[in-house]
């Protein structure tokens, strides 16, 4: 049997009115690896994140094309409950987006908006996820207080800790480690290599070295099209087109 | 050549003077916003010294105390609580849903939202005599007398623009990251609006409802003619009530000296009424907004 991968998309189109920002893309996304998409600022990364789970349903000007298919399942199908694939994806965003809520409520948002009321288990799923983030130690003793005191570098993992307990099976992940110092991006990092043995992980970056550190398999995206696709070990050592070339050797960035 | 840093130098002169200028008239300006504040408070106050009793807040007007003799305006003071609480009420359940759907459901540039906020600028530029003459029609039609319930109806009218366009426009400022982060957890518009946006926005929510409820309380033109008056408690909502704007007014209106000094007394309690909700808003603005993301 063919593995299609987790997530499959088939010509998949973007406008923002009249302007074509993604082109074509057709990309397989393996499961239990992390996928980095590569490429310039303003190429279309984050759209394409924000199109694996309807966020751009969201933007007014945006409109999609082609199919998103996600274990077998065309997403963008007109029968498909939009909240319940957004809570198979988890999103971390390029800067961290706490709730308005203590730190305690941030994590049991997702857990409660989905169903569960236990006060035990939601207390359990708390202590779970921020644990799984790398948080616990940090912010067990504090966790009535407001989200928004915590450093941009903890507010990021706390976000990733949210994103973790509504259980996902897929992690987009967008520059998550752009907003944050040295100490806290190697921390973000961490995490993720350790969640991909149990999650699909789609991490955007333009930084080349934290691709070359994360990446399973690598997607260079230019100008809104799919340039190159394939092994971490292959596009980025010894790319087949002279553009992705161009941008591994910082020639265009 | 060597004009050049001459007249550099008389235009500096010259912007430093304008510069003076501009500070001094903002400064008589600001200070003329403060005496007036002081001398219209100072000048009420001292009016209404002679006839500042306890009585005045604590007992309803006795026989003859619109001739001079003894009692106070509580019913008045409970009145204008009653009729301000309900129209406050009233007014929120009416708006909140509506400013919700409108952030929340419509598109930021939707023609209908235009719409509906333009129409809500216009109510609030309504002078409120004209929702009292409507009121009092409606209350005609209805069969319905002067009452609680139809002066609070009246000026549930009055505040609603004013509450609904005030937090639209704290509602309109959450970012729409915000938003996001609550849709890609998995969250419906709905639980979006209630958990997260109305968190954001809510010391803004409470400051508008404070100054809805001031504005309700010192609005006299709107319940002249719906609410009635009365000189007893007030204990339904089909009864008769009595408010501060016109205790006020039928007071001034004496020939009587002392009934006059009871008008400023009066005037007197109102205005620190309202002094303390505006203190309330400015401190709960301020305290409300423990987790609120900046
Ligand atoms: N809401 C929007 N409306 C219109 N154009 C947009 C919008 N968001 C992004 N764009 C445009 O789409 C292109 C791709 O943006 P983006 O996906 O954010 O790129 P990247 O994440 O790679 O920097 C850019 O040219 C950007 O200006
Ligand atoms: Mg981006």
């Amino acid at each position: 049997m063919v593995d299609h991968g987790r997530i499959s998309l088939k010509g998949v189109n973007v406008f923002y009115g009249k302007n074509q920002v993604l082109k074509d893309i057709s990309l397989n996304i393996p499961a239990h690896s992390i996928t980095v998409i590569i490429g310039p600022s303003g190429c279309g990364k984050t759209t394409l994140l924000k199109c694996f789970n309807r966020l751009l349903d969201e933007v007014e000007e945006a409109r999609v094309e082609g199919e998103i298919l996600f274990d077998g399942q065309n997403i963008y199908a007109p029968e498909v409950d939009v909240t319940q694939v957004r809570k198979r994806m988890g999103l971390l965003s390029q800067k961290p987006q706490v709730l308005p809520m203590s730190i305690y409520e941030n994590v049991a948002f997702g857990p409660r908006i989905h169903g569960l009321q236990n006060k035990k288990k939601i207390d359990h799923v708390v202590e779970k996820y921020l644990r799984l983030a790398g948080l616990w130690d940090e912010v067990k003793a504090r966790l009535s207080e407001p989200a928004s005191r915590l450093s941009i570098g903890q507010q990021q993992r706390l976000c990733l800790a949210r994103g973790l307990a509504v259980e996902p099976e897929i992690l987009l992940c967008d520059e998550p480690t752009s907003a944050l110092d040295p100490q806290s991006s190697r921390n973000v990092e961490a995490q993720l290599l350790r969640l991909k043995e149990n999650y699909t992980i789609v991490l955007v970056t333009h930084i080349l070295r934290q691709a070359r550190r994360l990446a399973d398999y690598v997607a260079f995206l230019y100008l809104g099209e799919l340039i190159e696709f394939g092994p971490a070990s292959e596009v980025l050592t010894s790319p087949q087109d002279p553009r992705t070339r161009a941008y591994i050797t910082g020639e265009i960035s | 050549m060597l004009r050049q840093p001459l007249s550099a130098d008389i235009r500096l002169k010259r912007r430093k003077r304008l510069d003076r200028a501009f500070h001094c008239l903002m400064l008589i300006s600001a200070s003329l916003v403060v005496i007036f504040l002081l001398l219209i408070l100072g000048i009420i106050l001292g009016k209404s010294l002679p006839a500042l009793k306890i009585s005045m807040i604590t007992r309803t007007p006795g026989t003859g105390y619109y001739l001079g003799q003894e009692g106070g305006i509580l019913n008045a003071i409970v009145g204008s609580m009653e009729i301000t609480t309900g129209a406050t009420l009233l007014a929120l359940i009416i708006a909140l849903p509506g400013v919700i759907f409108l952030n929340t459901y419509l598109k930021k540039k939707s023609a209908w939202a235009e719409l509906i906020r333009l129409m809500l600028d216009i109510l609030w530029g309504i002078p409120s005599i004209v929702y009292g003459a409507f009121g009092f029609l409606l209350m005609l039609t209805l069969h319905l007398r002067a009452s609680l319930l139809a002066g609070m109806v009246t000026l549930a009218l009055v505040e609603l623009p004013i509450l609904a366009r005030s937090v639209d426009e704290t509602m309109r400022l959450v970012p729409s990251e915000l938003k996001e982060a609550a849709f890609s957890l998995g969250a419906s518009r709905w639980q979006t609006a209630t958990r997260v946006v109305l968190r954001q926005v809510f010391p803004g929510l409470i400051t508008a409802i404070l100054i809805a409820l001031g504005r309700g309380l010192g609005d006299a033109a709107s319940v002249l003619f719906t609410a009635g008056y009365t000189d007893r408690l007030t204990t339904s909502l089909l009864q008769p009530v009595a408010t501060l704007p016109l205790a006020i007014f039928f007071q001034l209106n004496s020939p009587f000296p002392e009934v006059q000094q009871r008008a400023f007394a009066s005037a007197a309690i109102l205005t620190l009424m309202i002094l303390a909700i505006s203190l309330a808003a400015r401190f709960l603005g301020r305290h409300l907004g423990r987790h609120r993301i900046k």
